[in-house]
């Protein structure tokens, strides 16, 4: 049995009447003890799926549930680290930890908050407000896990990290939930900073989904091909081609063997993302509902 | 695995929850309730010191000019206010401006620091996504600071009506504060605390409303100001006035006039023609005779009460919108 860690049906979320809507019945199941990527260009939809998650705003239409709960009544369970890390600018640090522990009474654990803050070289004295971006983003990880979530939430926890920190993090962040079996979803525009850590891919485009499924399965799921420009791909789907002189570069989701004319290669995860975002209309692909693949 | 954290996170009761909600309620604002410490140690102290040294002075003054000697009842000095009298004056104004200033400081405070600011930054989300739902959030954010006005305002009420109880020979002479002028009024009275309880909770619905600190801040100070500029202009009719009528001239002026005219021979009230003493325009208006009606200072707890419930009813108004705007914003029932 698998158990879910969110699971969301039609969920639709707007701002105001006259904008359109930032999710358009967003259908996707994530099962527990994965790390889920969220990709997407800006404003595809991403932090507003992680705020609904979150329980920090109400959907407009549809459901999300969360470990089986409503969002609301899951708080305790999972944790969630917004995209710029608010946190008190007059608190030390020991004092934001304490704030962690004095509104998680029945969860928190001082020693892998205090373990993350240490590895910083934070002096647990200073203020929030002197902190640099990437140290604040440390602190706020060091909350969110100090926790113990079930499920965490992060919308763009890297971005303010040097390369050395991040991977430093990323690496803690992944140990931490490989040995809790934590779920995280982790959303990125930064392709790169996803690739190795994550085992399950939901792609949004203006606040669809595009993709959705365990990442090996998805990359299975496609090939990228180079050919003849005037060989016929059908009736494979193409997700995107491109011509170059008498060649042509697709990247196609086979139905059934490809021709002999054609020299297949399997994608990487960033030329999959890719070649998605560069068409649009490309139809979204959805292999993350095992009951009705079965069917 | 699952089935058992899901037991003990539902079966367990919250009980260092409101603790822990305390604590982090006086952390992040420590120095908000230094400050309001201070505010009602300056209030109290100058009241105290008015009580007790202050009027001794201004006795003294007023014995050395030899304004005692003339009646019991009150100094009949024309001489106007000495220096000493001058500054027992501004001690008792000092503790009356705390509290009558109270409501607006708390407004913007509640409106910019206390809401509008968390929700401009995200801290209070960062609140939501720890083990707290934004209703006990906002519970918090109105409990502990009502609990502390509340105090607050009290001690200089009490204090206030000790100084006002005994300075009656006193008042006469600078011919200030009576009993139902603006400051005095509310300070002597629950009004005080209840205004400042009224400017938390318009602070606190502006600062959802408004979501950004600076707007916030200007919007519950505008908003308070409506609310008590019309709950002002209320209150003389919030309970029925008494009237004193005369053939001659304009009754005695006691206690808080409401209105005041002349009565023709049906009995019917019409404005002063200002006739004076011209009995021919009298005759000529049918003017025969002239009305005041007035609220007598035994009318004090009523009209202080009545005002009261109506501030505080307009208070649970705001308390009972912020609640719902906030939940229909986050969906979070629980």
């Amino acid at each position: 049995m698998t158990e879910t860690a969110i699971e969301a049906a039609a969920l639709s979320k707007r701002f105001g009447r006259r904008r359109g809507p930032a999710l358009d019945g967003c259908t996707f199941r994530l099962p527990a003890g994965r790390v889920c990527a969220v990709v997407g260009p800006n404003g595809a939809g991403k932090s507003t799926l992680l705020s609904l998650a979150a329980g920090l705003l109400r959907p407009t239409d549809g459901t999300i549930t969360v470990l089986g709960q409503t969002p609301a009544a899951a708080r305790e369970r999972l944790a969630y680290v917004a995209q710029d890390k608010p946190l008190h600018p007059q608190l030390t640090v020991a004092d934001t930890l304490r704030l962690g522990r004095e509104l998680n009474p029945r969860r928190w654990d001082d020693r892998v908050a205090e373990r993350i803050v240490a590895e910083g070289d934070l002096a647990p004295d200073a203020k929030i407000r002197t902190l640099s971006g990437g140290q604040r983003t440390r602190v706020a990880l060091a909350l969110a896990l100090g926790k113990r979530p079930e499920l965490l939430l992060l919308d763009e926890p890297m971005a303010d990290l040097d390369p050395l920190a991040r991977h430093q993090l990323m690496a803690t962040l992944m140990a931490d939930a490989a040995e809790h079996g934590t779920t995280v979803v982790m959303s990125s525009h930064v392709v790169a900073e996803l690739d190795g850590a994550c085992d399950h891919l939901l792609l949004l485009g203006a606040g669809r989904v595009r993709l959705a499924g365990p990442l090996d399965d998805l990359l299975a799921a496609h090939k990228l091909v180079t050919g003849r420009a005037d060989a016929s791909l059908a009736p494979h789907t193409v997700v995107e081609s491109r011509t170059t002189g008498r060649q042509l570069t697709a990247l196609v989701r086979p139905d059934g063997p490809l021709g002999d004319g054609w020299q297949t290669t399997a994608p990487t995860l960033e030329e999959l993302v890719l070649a998605h975002l560069r068409a649009p209309e490309a139809p979204a692909l959805r292999l993350d509902t095992p009951q009705e693949a079965a069917v | 695995m699952t089935a058992v954290t899901l037991e003990t996170s539902t079966a367990a009761t919250p009980t260092r929850g409101p603790r822990g909600l305390l604590w982090t309620m006086l952390r992040l604002h420590r120095s908000a309730l230094w400050f309001w410490v201070m505010l009602v140690a300056v209030g109290a102290g100058a009241l105290l010191w008015a009580y007790g040294p202050g009027a001794d002075a201004a006795w003294a003054e007023f014995r050395k000019a030899g304004c005692d000697a003339v009646s019991p009842g009150g100094l009949t000095c024309d001489m106007g206010a000495g220096a000493a009298y001058g500054r027992y004056d501004a001690a008792i104004a000092l503790g009356s401006g705390v509290l009558a200033l109270a409501p607006f400081l708390t407004a913007a405070w509640a409106g910019a620091a206390l809401i509008g600011r968390e929700l401009e930054s995200g801290t209070a989300q960062l609140a939501w996504t720890q083990s707290v739902s934004p209703a006990r959030w906002l519970a918090a954010k109105l409990a502990v600071p009502a609990a502390l006005l509340v105090s607050g305002t009290l001690v200089l009420t009490l204090v206030h009506r000790m100084v006002f109880s005994v300075d009656g020979a006193l008042r006469l002479t600078g011919g200030s504060r009576a009993w139902y002028q603006g400051a005095t009024f509310e300070a002597n009275g629950t009004l005080a605390t209840a205004y400042a309880l009224l400017g938390l909770t318009v602070g606190v619905l502006a600062g959802l409303l408004q979501r950004r600190a600076l707007a916030a801040l200007g919007t519950a100070v505008v908003g308070l100001a409506i609310l008590a500029a019309a709950l002002g202009a209320l209150r003389p009719y919030l309970w029925p006035v008494e009237t004193l009528t005369d053939k001659n001239e304009y009754p005695e002026f006691i206690g808080m006039v409401v209105g005041e005219g002349a009565l023709t021979s049906t009995g019917a009230r019409v404005p002063d023609p200002i006739c004076v003493d011209n009995a021919k325009c009298l005759a000529e208006h049918d003017i025969v005779g002239f009305y005041r009606d007035y609220h007598p200072a035994s009318h004090f707890w009523p009209l202080q009460l009545v005002e009261t419930g109506i501030v505080l009813a307009v208070a649970a108004l705001a308390v009972l919108l912020a609640f719902r705007l906030l939940n229909r914003r986050t969906g979070a029932a629980a």
